[in-house]
């Protein structure tokens, strides 16, 4: 099938420029923060710079592959964020924080843990408890709905 | 009718499959369907016997290996020579498994004996029948194979499964000079196999002398292994460990013919090769010389036996050796016909030493009983058949056969001058004086282990007997338990000692003696035996004289007064009680205790042979375990384990990052290895 309008290469090239930018800055994110969730963005960030240079390529040729191969990624890393967010939400049930230094436990055995030298990182802050989180004003009154037992106050 | 050859090895086969899976209800009956294979077998061949023509009767049977340029048909050959061995073994096979059916009942093994034995006769009936050096070697193998199955038939004996082993590498060290004999002719008679292309005059004299003759050699080293001869008769005495039926059958009537056959057949291309027939002359001479010397000593029934076996076929090599020149058709007449009348006579041998075996729970050395005459009168009169054919006594069958020997040896030394090698005519002097006080010597040890059996004042063994071996003593305390795996008797207590064996033993033992005493004189002054061989295509080409040669009645005498003398010497000796044979002993003890020692053989093969091949497989278990194992394998294994401890560990250090920049530089780098390819 014939390009319906023409798509040249200096186009392709803008194209292919931001998504290797993109790749290259989802990468420096991932080897740079320590802090789960935005290594994950930066992942997915990564993820989004080859399906625009695919989307690109798709349209110099003329032809729906890449599209099709971007949306089959993009099922995919739905699916996979869902399983990331998951995971990374038990990480942090283990831990209280989302610091992926804690994590070196699982090295090889034997080999000495990695200390972090003061002033080189910034320190972990402990992510405030349920009882700091904001208390956001009531939209209104709350609607009557049966509580179940373990949300029935005992007093 | 030669076209169905095929059923004389097949019907064997059968009855030995029929054995082997004989029911469980049947397993004393498994001896029904063998016999009935190897009568059916030596009726067939009976009649291939009067119906062989004055040619060659082939029958291809079966096209077995068809590749380009190589064609092996499974092909039978009917001739005189093969008719002749193939009623001889189907025979000596039908009476020995009538025999072996009384002398191994109550045996646990009784259907595995008994198909091993139709095996045999299937193996040995193929062997003599096929027609092409392959085929034959196939067989020769089975009979071996055969032969390692029924030598350690009783194998959770020590010796006997030690006897066994030796007999089958032995006669692998001969299976070699076979395969390597096949393998020159193979090369050099433009690619067959084939009797009928290599044995015929015409293929032979394109071929040159020293390769007819390196061939003769190594078929001989063949046949030493299998008729154990000089180098490796070490076997045959071993062997003896299996049960006296197998003793009697393959290791003294058949299978240690073979060789003897084997030279026989191809002696159209040794008698082209004079000198492999002064080497086969000189070997049979010196190992029937030696064996005799043995044997004289000995006190072990079955070994006495055993050794003089090997004694005999050294007399027929000795035979087949003197073919030279105008002797050849005489000497393979002769050599054939001692094969033929031994035969009848070692195999009765064999069962009566079995009988008396038998009745003697288990013991077989002749100090321990004596004077059973009057016990085991058949037993005692076959056994002096077998002992007269076997010393030579004049009209038994031995008589005939061993006086064609000498004539033939005689006739040696005259042709020896013909083929211009006058020096020779001294070997053949010498080695026909040997085989004369061989003969005497026949005479004597035979008769020695008739006399110290039967004659003198009957004795029995008993648990304390001085001579008793320790175990033996216990054996025969507990000679009641029938099912004791390696006592030759079937189980007997020793109230019943010194009884005659069952009728179903008996009858195979008196036609054996029957045929021992007028074989000789039915076949040998009529000439029949010659006119029959003579049946077998490259018999006429053979050396021959002039005329016809007539009886030569100087041989004949000379070894008539062998076999009286020694008859009479060991009547003087032996037949009652006395010193003498102990003062004889003191008088010629080094060449007493040389010869009870079997001239050292065995402690020669010990150090020459069997310490540095222990040592070789002791360097190359060391070699296996520290240099193959050790180093190759483990230090194979070692080297990822290294690496991955020293090296690659300390990557994983348990910070995702780390791993993900190590997983982008690997990236990088392969990018850049393509951008600049």
């Amino acid at each position: 099938m014939p390009p319906p309008d023409a798509f040249p290469f200096d186009q392709l090239q803008n194209y292919l420029m931001i998504g290797a930018a993109l790749m290259a800055l989802g990468m420096l994110g991932f080897l740079a923060r320590r802090n789960l969730i935005v290594m994950f963005l930066s992942v997915e960030m990564m993820l989004q710079g080859t399906a625009l240079t695919l989307v690109g390529f798709g349209r110099y040729h003329g032809n729906w592959t890449g599209q099709v191969l971007t949306i089959v990624i993009l099922t995919v890393a739905a699916c996979e964020a869902a399983i990331a967010l998951a995971l990374v939400l038990t990480l942090f049930k283990q831990k209280e924080s989302l610091d992926v230094t804690l994590w070196q436990d699982l090295r090889e055995p034997g080999l000495p843990a990695i200390e972090d030298q003061p002033g080189e990182a910034e320190p972990i802050e402990a992510v405030p408890g349920p009882e700091s989180y904001p208390h956001l004003t009531p939209s209104g009154i709350e609607p009557a709905h049966p509580r179940r037992p373990w949300e029935v106050r005992r007093d | 009718m030669i076209d169905y050859a095929w059923l004389v090895p097949i019907l064997p086969l059968l009855g030995s499959l029929g054995a082997a899976l004989s029911a469980r209800k049947a397993r004393q009956n498994a001896h029904i369907p063998v016999i009935i294979g190897t009568a059916g077998a030596f009726i067939f061949s009976l009649f291939l016997l009067f119906n062989v023509g004055q040619g060659t009767g082939r029958t291809i049977v079966y096209p077995w290996i068809e590749v380009a340029g190589l064609s092996v048909p499974v092909e039978l050959r009917v001739d005189g020579l093969t008719t002749m061995m193939l009623s001889m073994v189907t025979f000596v096979s039908t009476l020995v498994a009538v025999y072996a059916a009384g002398y191994m009942h109550g045996d646990p093994g009784y259907p595995r004996f008994f198909a091993c034995i139709g095996l045999f006769v299937f193996s040995m009936s193929g062997l003599v029948l096929s027609s092409n050096f392959l085929l034959t070697y196939v067989f020769w193998e089975g009979v071996g194979t055969c032969s390692f199955l029924l030598v350690g038939f009783w194998y959770a004996k020590p010796a006997a499964a030690a006897a066994a082993k030796k007999a089958f590498m032995v006669n692998r060290v001969g299976d070699f000079g076979f395969a390597i004999a096949m393998f020159w002719m193979w090369s050099v008679f433009g690619h067959t196999l084939s009797y009928d292309d290599i044995l015929n005059p015409t293929a032979l004299t394109s071929v040159p002398e020293s390769t007819k003759l390196g061939i003769a050699l190594l078929l001989f080293w063949a046949a030493t292994a299998k008729s154990a001869q000089l180098p490796l008769y070490v076997w045959l005495p071993d062997a003896m460990e299996g049960p006296t039926p197998v003793s009697a059958l393959i290791h003294a009537a058949t299978m240690v013919t073979a060789g003897v056959y084997l030279i026989a057949r191809t002696s159209l291309l040794i008698q082209d090769a004079p000198m492999a027939q002064l080497v086969i002359a000189s070997i049979g001479c010196v190992t029937a010389l030696l064996a005799a010397l043995i044997a004289v000593t000995h006190n072990d029934l079955k070994r006495v036996m055993a050794y003089s076996t090997i004694s005999q076929l050294g007399y027929m090599f000795m035979a087949l050796g003197a073919g030279i020149g105008s002797a050849t058709q005489l000497a393979l007449v002769a050599a054939m016909f001692h094969l033929f009348t031994h035969a009848f006579f070692k195999a009765l041998l064999f069962l009566a030493s079995g009988s008396v075996m038998h009745a003697m729970g288990g013991v077989i050395d002749m100090r321990r009983f004596r004077g059973l005459r009057h016990r085991m009168p058949i037993t005692c009169w076959t056994f002096a058949a077998g002992g007269l054919a076997l010393a030579g006594f004049p009209l038994t069958a031995g008589f005939f056969s061993k006086d064609e020997i000498l004539a033939a040896l005689r006739s040696a030394t005259h042709a020896a001058h013909e083929i211009g090698q006058p020096s020779w005519a001294a070997i053949y002097w010498v080695i026909f004086s040997l085989a004369v006080f061989t003969a005497f010597l026949t005479a004597f040890y035979t008769g020695r282990a008739f006399f110290m059996t039967f004659f003198g004042p009957e004795k029995l063994p008993s648990p304390d007997d001085p001579e008793a071996e320790p175990e033996e003593a216990a054996a025969l305390a507990h000679a009641s338990d029938p099912h004791t795996p390696g006592h030759d008797h079937g189980g007997h207590d020793d109230h019943h000692l010194g009884h005659e064996s069952p009728r179903i033993m008996l009858i195979p033992m008196i036609v054996l003696a029957v045929c021992a005493l007028v074989a000789g004189l039915i076949f040998g002054p009529t000439h029949w035996f010659e006119h029959h061989l003579a049946r077998t295509p490259g018999f006429s080409s053979l050396g021959h004289p002039e005329h016809g040669h007539g009886v030569d009645l100087t041989s004949m005498a000379l070894g008539t007064v062998a076999a009286l003398l020694g008859i009479g010497l060991s009547w003087r000796l032996y037949a009652a009680p006395s010193s003498a044979p102990s003062r004889l002993a003191r008088t010629l003890q080094p060449l007493y205790r040389l010869s009870m020692a079997k001239f050292f053989v065995d402690e020669i093969y010990n150090v020459l042979v069997i310490t540095p091949i222990r040592m070789f497989a002791k360097f190359c278990s060391l070699f296996d375990i520290y240099f193959v194992d050790g180093f190759l394998v483990r230090g194979t294994a070692w080297i990822p384990r290294i690496v991955g401890r020293e090296v690659l560990a300390p990557f994983q250090n348990g910070l995702i990052q780390f791993y993900a920049a190590v997983t982008a530089l690997g990236v990088a780098a392969l990018l850049l290895v393509l951008l600049l390819t």
